[in-house]
């Protein structure tokens, strides 16, 4: 076998896997403008009809400013908490900042139905104690997406500020710079392709969450997904694929443009 | 027989030209020195030679076969990296032995021979160790002797100092060399320092952007270059521009005119070159010829040596080299002394412009 | 003129300093600066202790609480609700479901994924190479329900991949609400992780090894088994390891791929909690869940680390 025959077994194979994610987000964006009033292949015609029919949906229109409303809180909740920690974690050696460290990511990897079941106990808990409404309500729902947002955050910050070289904020310091100088003049503009990153894809990762959410929504305060996921435990649809279409749309854009400011494949 | 023939090779990239239309016979037990700045094409003649880089055009043989086409693993060469390349996860013995593996040797035969490899680099004792515990000068015998284990037709050696530091790169150059000559494998190494190429190699290649610039014996590439390029790259820093007008005349750019030897090409645009330590001052004979006056215009202490930057009234300026009082020369000169500089003619190679 | 002078001498100090091997920091100014950095985590650190931390001590609390009938929760401290787990047949099921699935899944993904990131590393172009990570990691994070929903497109009975199928005059096959519907979907949602991390630590393997190897001999097959594999170890378990948690914790790919007869972990606690309100016995199910994956994959690291060590350190 030789060195061209091996390029092109691995060519192809690399073409079958990557046909294999990709069909799925093309099927659905396709079934989204076929004209068949019950779903079947293949199309009888073309429409956009399903678009208008999934905004009049007042689960879907609801979930979807719900979730944009969450999505927006976690990204402020998460570089809030996230930045500061980084430039601890990265810029100082203390006690404890392994294990620090550790915590910080924790959330990516305690899978999200333990953490939302926990997060719900917890909830009712204070609720009975306190005699406060939580756990359906957008406070509840913000800490548990504030909560998956921040290690993403923390992930591309660090990296950013462990890729830049310290003796810039050195030299500033050196010329007179006090460290708040420092922080707002020199390492602020050094890391803020990974803060836009980071809030771009606080936003994406919040918006798309589902396990944690299943929890916490309550009537009235559903987000996009577990919408979705009830709508489709009994139809499946065009409508649910023009929902399906538009958060591919939004989506898609918001990580071209997170790309551009930090490689996301970095992230993972 | 392992006559190494390259036909007319051309390497093409998507954007650029690395390797054009280069052709080359190295014969049977040759040590053979690519030598060039980089990005000169002349590693990837290696790696082409090797089988790791398709050929865009052309035909390699080895030995009358043609191995064009033929994938790495068929071509029985030897390869040496410039990071050595050991496989991290074996040990000495082990990378030693991978070669003989795929040859599907027997078990002791094996054994044998990379013991006797290891023992001819010095290393017999170290065949457990792994690559990681080892110094750069070992690995690089360790590489050597995996590359030499499976008695490869050709050598092929890629910057296989540059990783050293300069008292194991002297013992390194006497090490391959005797390796070389006691097997007699043809070998081809690639380099971008010319006082390794001189040093090592039976014959200099020198190249430039893709082409062969000039070839032959260590000697006839450095007293003889043939272009500018090949002359600054051997070292000489004066490159004098002018005209050559025949009868041994050149009249330099600024206006002097000195004599050239006698073989020297006719009429045409120059370039005479001549070695820093080829330029005498103040000679004490007045009428020497090429004989300038100057002025010094900055002196540089090197060690065992002193440059001198000479600068004469119509602005010519001249690097001068003597050896420095540490090792008996004369005493040195300030700046801004006058003095009397002169070469003799033979010492300055017309080279084209 | 002694501004001037001043700028050139710190310009000449920047320069230096950026030349030079970046410079330890003086342990001194370390210590003094530590209050900060204790300021800075703080907030982020507190926040994932009570938001996560907290409610997991006390969800295993729960776990060791009495479930009663129409009463809720009674305070108690018994081990009942694990021995539930472990004498029903039907929950033993459910992890057994959980553990072959997400074995086979993990399974497919790195044969998936493998020569994907290594036609990445080794043979797209630069610019290829970032499109093609692009198009790999955006699929993945456009949403569970949102994949699902197209993988139900895809897989329904009178879905796209039958119909393709019946152009050719096969008949339909039944694959929604079967295992291996759950397997395609959880896949599809793993693979992306498994080429990144693959891909990352291909990266660090040094192409002249495989290249020395070739030329030694080696043809294309062992280089893989001798020279790469090896030395991708511990990149190869970090991406096993994380698509098996991932599809041991997978959610909505067996709820709605799966159908109301398939029963894996993540569902089943859901379903404990919230629709069955009996929250001891969830808790000691997600326990179990998140035990039985650590300790599998804890295993699978120290068995691949024995391997890796002798030359790794």
């Amino acid at each position: 076998m030789g060195p061209i025959a091996v390029n092109r077994i691995y060519a192809a194979l690399s073409a079958l896997v990557l046909a294999f994610v990709v069909l799925p987000l093309v099927a659905i964006v396709w079934v989204s403008f076929f004209a068949n009033k019950i779903l079947s292949f293949p199309p009888t015609g073309y429409t956009l009809s399903w678009y208008a029919r999934a905004w009049a949906q007042d689960a879907f229109r609801d979930g979807f400013i719900t979730s944009v409303q969450t999505a927006l809180c976690a990204v402020v909740i998460s570089l809030a908490l996230g930045v500061p920690a980084s430039l601890a974690l990265v810029r100082y050696r203390f006690p404890g900042r392994d294990a620090i460290q550790t915590l910080l990511l924790a959330p990516m990897i305690v899978p999200g139905i333990v953490g939302g079941a926990a997060l719900f106990m917890a909830f009712i808990e204070l609720e009975v104690l306190f005699d406060v409404e939580i756990a359906g309500t957008l406070p509840g729902l913000l800490v548990a997406h504030g909560l998956i947002a921040l290690p993403w955050t923390v992930r591309l910050v660090t990296a950013s500020l462990a890729g830049t070289n310290r003796s810039f904020e050195e030299a500033a310091a050196s010329l007179g710079a006090g460290p708040l100088t420092v922080f707002f003049r020199v390492t602020l503009p050094l890391i803020k392709p990974a803060l836009v990153a980071a809030a771009l894809f606080s936003f994406v990762i919040s918006f798309i969450d589902l396990e944690k959410s299943i929890f916490l929504v309550g009537p009235g305060r559903t987000t996009l997904q577990i919408a979705l996921v009830s709508y489709l435990e009994w139809n499946l649809d065009s409508t649910v694929a023009a929902v399906a279409a538009v958060q591919i749309l939004i989506i898609g854009a918001l990580l071209l443009v997170s790309d551009r400011y930090a490689r996301l494949a970095r992230a993972f | 027989m392992s006559d190494v023939v390259l036909q007319s090779i051309v390497k093409r990239y998507e954007t650029m030209l690395a390797v054009d239309n280069v052709s080359l016979n190295i014969r049977q037990g040759e040590l053979v020195a690519l030598l060039g700045p980089s990005g000169c094409g002349k590693t990837t003649i290696l790696r082409m030679i090797a089988g790791f880089v398709p050929v865009s055009e052309g035909r390699i043989t080895v030995g009358g076969r043609d191995l064009t086409r033929l994938p790495p693993a068929k071509r029985n060469m030897g390869f040496g990296f410039q990071n050595y390349a050991l496989f991290p996860h074996m040990s000495v013995g082990e990378n030693v032995a991978f070669g003989l593996e795929m040859r599907k040797l027997p078990k002791a035969d094996i054994a044998r021979k990379v013991k006797l490899a290891l023992e001819r680099v010095r290393l017999g004792h170290l065949a457990e160790r792994l690559p990681k515990q080892l110094s750069g000068g070992q690995q690089q015998r360790v590489a050597l002797a995996r590359a030499l284990v499976i008695e490869p037709d050709v050598l092929l050696l890629d910057e296989p100092l540059s990783n050293l530091d300069a008292q194991l790169r002297n013992d390194m150059k006497l090490e391959i060399r005797e390796i070389q000559h006691s097997l007699g494998i043809t070998t081809i190494f690639v380099t971008h320092d010319q006082d390794e190429a001189l040093s090592v190699a039976d014959r200099v290649v020198v190249m430039r952007a893709g082409r062969i610039e000039q070839q032959g014996t260590p000697d006839e590439v450095f007293a003889h270059p043939r272009s500018h390029f090949v002359a600054e790259f051997m070292g000489v820093t004066n490159l004098l521009q002018g005209r050559s007008e025949g009868a041994e005349r050149f009249r330099l750019a600024t206006g002097e005119v000195v004599a050239v030897p006698a073989a020297s090409p006719a009429v045409g645009d120059f370039a005479i070159a001549v070695r820093p330590e080829s330029v005498s001052l103040n000679a004490g004979d007045p009428l020497a010829r090429n004989a300038l006056f100057a002025q010094v215009d900055l002196a540089t202490y090197r060690g065992l040596v002193i440059d001198y930057r000479l600068k004469t009234a119509s602005g010519l300026i001249v690097i001068a080299r003597r050896p420095s009082p540490a090792v008996g020369g004369p005493a040195p000169l300030a700046a801004g002394e006058r003095v009397q500089m002169s070469w003799r003619p033979e010492a300055g190679v017309l080279v084209p412009l | 003129m002694v501004e001037q002078e001043y700028r050139e001498l710190n310009e000449a100090a920047m320069t230096s300093s950026t030349a030079t091997m970046p410079l330890p920091a003086p342990r001194a100014r370390e210590v003094r600066r530590r209050s900060p950095a204790f300021g800075l985590a703080a907030p982020a650190t507190l926040f994932v202790v009570l938001a996560l931390l907290g409610p997991l001590a006390l969800m295993f609390r729960y776990s060791l609480n009495r479930f009663v009938p129409g009463q809720m929760m009674v305070e108690a401290l018994t081990l009942a609700n694990y021995q539930k787990f472990f004498a029903d047949s039907f929950y033993q099921d459910v992890l057994f479901t959980t553990l072959w699935v997400s074995g086979v899944s993990t399974i497919l993904c790195l044969l998936a994924g493998f020569p994907v990131a290594y036609f990445l590393v080794r043979q797209a172009s630069a610019k290829w190479k970032g499109r093609l990570l692009l198009l790999i990691i955006l699929p993945l994070l456009m949403g569970n329900a949102v994949r699902t929903a197209a993988w139900m497109v895809i897989l329904g009975d009178k879905g796209m991949f039958n119909a393709a199928i019946g152009t050719l005059g096969l008949a339909p096959m039944k694959l929604m609400y079967t295992p291996l519907a759950v397997i395609i979907g959880l896949v599809s949602v793993m693979l992306p992780f498994m080429i990144v991390t693959l891909q990352s630590v291909l990266e660090g393997i040094d192409e002249n090894l495989e290249s020395a190897a070739a030329s030694l001999g080696a043809g294309h097959l062992t280089i893989l088994k001798r020279v790469v594999l090896p030395l991708a170890l511990p990149g190869l378990l970090a991406g096993t390891m994380l698509c098996f948690i991932l599809s041991m914790n997978a959610y909505a790919t067996p709820v709605l791929i799966g159908g109301p007869s398939f029963h894996m972990m993540a569902p089943t606690v859901y379903q404990q909690v919230a629709k069955a309100m009996n929250w001891p016995f969830g808790a000691a199910l997600a326990f179990v869940l998140m035990a039985v994956t650590l300790v599998l994959t804890t295993a699978a690291n120290m068995l691949v680390q024995r391997h890796y060590r002798r030359w790794s350190e």
